[in-house]
């Protein structure tokens, strides 16, 4: 009987768990964009407070990339600046909205839905853009740009801006790319030259150094790792060893199909598995989510061969601790991967950069405009990309600046300040030349990496086909389909050799039924009606 | 005797039937009890109740711009596509057959621990190994899952180990089988210490003549735990299991999230990473609240035949 009783208090305290538990689920998740939002809030009031009637508050979104010792992303040089040469003047008061970098459109959905996303919102991500303008939620932007974006529409040119068009309006802005090179690749010449190999520039001739390596362990590293890999997704890939495989396609083949059917793919993920099995490739690769694991691989000197994004080494988490920690080593690029017409063919990027879009919720749009159209002036691009000389560039003696890193308040925390200047990604010093030799100079001791990887990466390429009309199907299957293009290519490399043929069909015919089918037919029709179009 | 019935005229008579049984007598009695009440009945309706309205979504084709009240009716054109998923069925399948896992190997684990601590005689001891076991409790799934990392990889310190022994190494994390028992393990390691809190609070409710009297007769420890002490917490197990089987169908995120990667996605991808993937990622929330509504129906389900098979055996349900 007292053991009955005991059962009230105890259901009670069951339930009194789980809702604490609940509570402390939401107290949590409350947190992650609490902070932010509040510093948002004190800090506009501190930097604008103006006499004359109450200044329009024009909200822009702003990627937050967690960067160790980054400033107030609404308090520091840039954004004073900002509201300094372009708020004042305008009666307004420009505050930032972070989100998070790695969940751009998942945190965009989530504002889109609740109706604050900022006046002046953007994304990496077409496929968003489509869906967004097929919701009918963000506004058609020709007549304001006509109106209000001289300066904008002449900067970035009919080129550009036709990214931005959907089904024949102009609902989003693109900015504009100046470097367009995307993958690049990178081997370990002080390894090759001990060894004796010359700079590899055929798939064999890789497959011959990367055996080496492996035997011979130049380095005399602790387990050496010839190729070095992360889980697909990240910024380590397989370069354009793919593409190398792929056999020639009519335009509306290649545009249209999908990958895993292309003729040579099967081949080329079997090469990689061999590899993979042969223990040339990090063996863990798939769990390294985050790819931190293969950084520290390479800064560490383990690393003899890699392919992530053209710059990969010259960035400054990479360039410094391997120069701390191995000083001879020494990453060149190569272009490695000949396909059968001796080309190196690689993808290249766009001339596009982000989409920047402005909801339909937002009652700034014309000051939104203006705010970009101020933006595109080359002075102002200048100092924000560069800022002050002697505090964040110094003029070499060719007059191309040299970025001088910062730390605090005029810290940059994107390349260039990318994310503050939204209309351009890559240096704009308004001529391609002087943007290369500026590039270069952001890597100080190893300019000549950089122009010859730049260079590298920027031959033989084909840039991703872009459809004017929204693919239903990708919109409804596209991050299904790209979840397990990362599962397929992970699996497939990492595979026991018997088991891949096998594996290989059974999961392209997977991908096929969950949606790959229905996004090939659609891009097919809109294929063939741009066709139709153009006649 | 008659003085006293004098004094109760009618209307007295139905004021004291009415204060005996009435809500509104009830709540002036004890209007401080009801009013502790509140904030938990009020915690309920706005976080609970009033979301359900958000269902609704499940049978639209949801525009994020128009809401609920803008948006187009679908009937249960939603539910059809789900259902001619395959990523759906996997899901599902893996979401039950990580749970069963669970249920099976991590439903016992606390119990035991319960019955080790509760044997322990020494308080300090006691109470510092409790203290230690609830620990892994509060650690975020993400940290846990950077432990497992690496400890377990190919060149974590598990196989660093095995290898110095000469043993060769095993692939913890990469492959199949190997992960089920890891994400088991671990699950276990999370919460057992946990979960014993519940049973020790049964068992401190347990008469203590029973266990004196079992000395006298000269039982021995296990004896003791048989016979006095399991019986004492049958009601506690029975009802916990209970809930839990109501929750087969539902699953964290964290846990498989963070422990999964796409070696092992034929069994790490659930119903909860299925959800954040069409709903949050591709901004499907019409998909996701259907999955969700399924959910809450199969877990419903679920929870009304446990509860009605434990009645049925001569239990206390939780109802």
């Amino acid at each position: 009987m007292k053991v009955k009783k005991m059962l009230v208090p105890l259901s009670a305290l069951t339930l009194l768990t789980s809702v604490l538990a609940a509570c402390s689920n939401s107290n949590h998740e409350a947190k992650e964009s609490g902070p932010s939002s509040s510093s948002t809030s004190t800090s506009t009031s501190s930097t604008e407070k103006k006499p004359s009637g109450s200044p329009v508050t024009l909200t822009v979104e702003i990627f937050d990339r967690g960067i160790q010792g980054q400033p107030d992303l609404n308090n520091n040089t840039w954004t004073r600046y900002i509201n300094e040469h372009f708020g004042k003047p305008n009666n307004a008061v420009v505050k930032f909205v972070p989100v998070p970098r790695s969940q751009e459109v998942d945190k965009l959905n989530v504002l889109m839905a609740s109706g604050e996303a900022p006046d002046i919102s953007f994304t990496y991500d077409n496929t968003t853009v489509y869906r967004y303008a097929k919701m009918n939620g963000i506004m058609q932007l020709n007549d304001l740009m006509a109106e209000h974006g001289k300066d904008l529409t002449n900067y970035l040119g009919e080129k550009v801006l036709s990214y931005g068009v959907y089904n024949g309006k102009q609902m989003a802005i693109p900015a504009k790319r100046t470097s367009l090179a995307w993958g690049g690749m990178f081997i370990r010449k002080d390894w090759l030259d001990k060894l004796g190999l010359p700079l590899p520039t055929t798939r064999d001739e890789l497959y011959n150094a990367l055996v080496a390596f492996r035997d011979k362990n130049p380095g005399g590293v602790d387990g050496v790792i010839p190729w070095g890999l992360a889980a697909t997704g990240m910024n380590y890939g397989t370069g354009n060893l793919v593409d190398s495989f792929w056999k020639a396609q009519s335009e509306e083949e290649f545009v249209t199909g999908t990958g895993w059917l292309r003729p040579g793919n099967k081949e080329a993920m079997k090469y990689l598995n061999k590899l993979y099995n042969e223990k040339l490739i990090s063996p863990d690769f798939a769990l390294d989510k985050t790819a931190k694991q293969v950084d520290a691989d390479v800064t560490n000197g383990k690393v003899g061969f890699f392919s992530a994004n053209w710059d990969y080494p010259l960035r400054q988490n990479i360039s410094e601790p391997l120069k701390a920690n191995v000083p001879e080593a020494n990453y060149v690029p190569i272009d490695t991967f000949k396909n059968d017409e001796g080309k190196y063919k690689k993808i290249a990027y766009n001339e596009n950069g982000i989409n920047i879009i402005i909801p339909k919720s937002s009652k700034n749009a014309e000051l939104a405009i203006k705010y970009l159209n101020w933006m595109s002036s080359p002075d102002v691009l200048f100092f924000l990309q560069y800022g002050e000389e002697g505090v964040n560039h110094k003029m070499n003696a060719n007059g191309i600046p040299e970025v001088i890193n910062q730390t605090g308040d005029n810290m940059q925390t994107s390349y260039l300040n990318l994310d503050y200047t939204l209309v351009v990604n890559g240096v704009e010093l308004g001529d391609p030349e002087k943007n290369i030799k500026a590039l270069a100079a952001t890597a100080p001791g190893l300019e000549e990496v950089a122009e010859q990887s730049y260079k590298i990466n920027t031959t033989d390429t084909y840039t991703g086909f872009y459809f004017d009309t929204p693919n239903e199907a990708n919109i409804k299957f596209g991050k299904t389909l790209g979840d397990l293009n990362k599962q397929m290519t992970d699996k497939l490399i990492s595979c026991k050799p018997a088991e891949f043929d096998n594996l290989y069909d059974k999961m392209v015919a997977e991908y096929m039924a969950a949606g790959g089918q229905a996004v090939a037919d659609e891009s097919i029709k809109i294929y063939k009606a741009m066709q139709a179009n153009k006649k | 005797m008659k003085a006293v019935l004098d004094n109760e005229d009618p209307i007295q008579m139905s004021r004291k039937i009415l204060r005996k049984n009435g809500f509104l007598h009830a709540l002036k009695r004890d209007y401080l009890l009801y009013g502790l009440l509140l904030l938990p009945i009020a915690y309920l309706i706005i976080f609970k109740y009033a979301p359900i309205y958000g269902i609704l979504m499940a049978f639209q084709d949801y525009n994020i711009f128009q809401g609920i009240g803008g948006s187009e009716w679908v009937g249960l054109d939603v539910f059809k596509f789900i259902f001619h998923q395959n990523s759906f069925y996997r899901a599902l399948t893996n979401t039950l057959v990580l749970n069963l896992l669970d249920l099976v190997a991590g439903f016992p684990a606390p119990i035991i621990l319960a019955i080790l601590l509760f044997e322990i005689r020494y308080v300090k001891f006691k109470k510092a190994t409790q203290t230690v076991l609830y620990l892994p409790h509060f650690l975020s799934w993400i940290i846990i899952g950077g432990m497992v990392y690496l400890i377990f990889s190919s060149h974590g310190m598990a196989n660093s180990l095995l290898n110095g022994l000469g043993l060769g190494s095993i692939e913890f994390l990469s492959q199949k089988t190997n992960w089920l028992v890891m994400y088991v393990i671990v699950g276990i390691w999370q919460n057992a210490g946990w979960g014993t809190i519940l049973y020790l609070a049964a068992m401190t409710g347990i008469n203590r003549e029973l266990f004196e009297a079992s000395d006298i007769d000269g039982c021995s420890r296990l004896r003791k735990i048989w016979h006095i002490t399991l019986p004492g917490i049958k009601h506690t197990i029975i009802i916990l299991l209970i809930l839990q089987i109501g929750r087969m169908v539902s699953i964290g995120f964290d846990r498989p999230f963070v422990m999964g990667n796409s070696l092992v996605s034929e069994y790490s991808d659930v119903i909860s990473t299925f959800v954040y993937r069409v709903g949050i990622g591709s901004g499907d929330f019409s998909q996701a609240t259907a999955v969700g509504l399924f959910q809450s129906v199969v877990g419903l389900i679920f929870l009304v035949t446990a509860n009605y098979i434990a009645k049925k055996v001569g239990e206390q349900g939780i109802w």
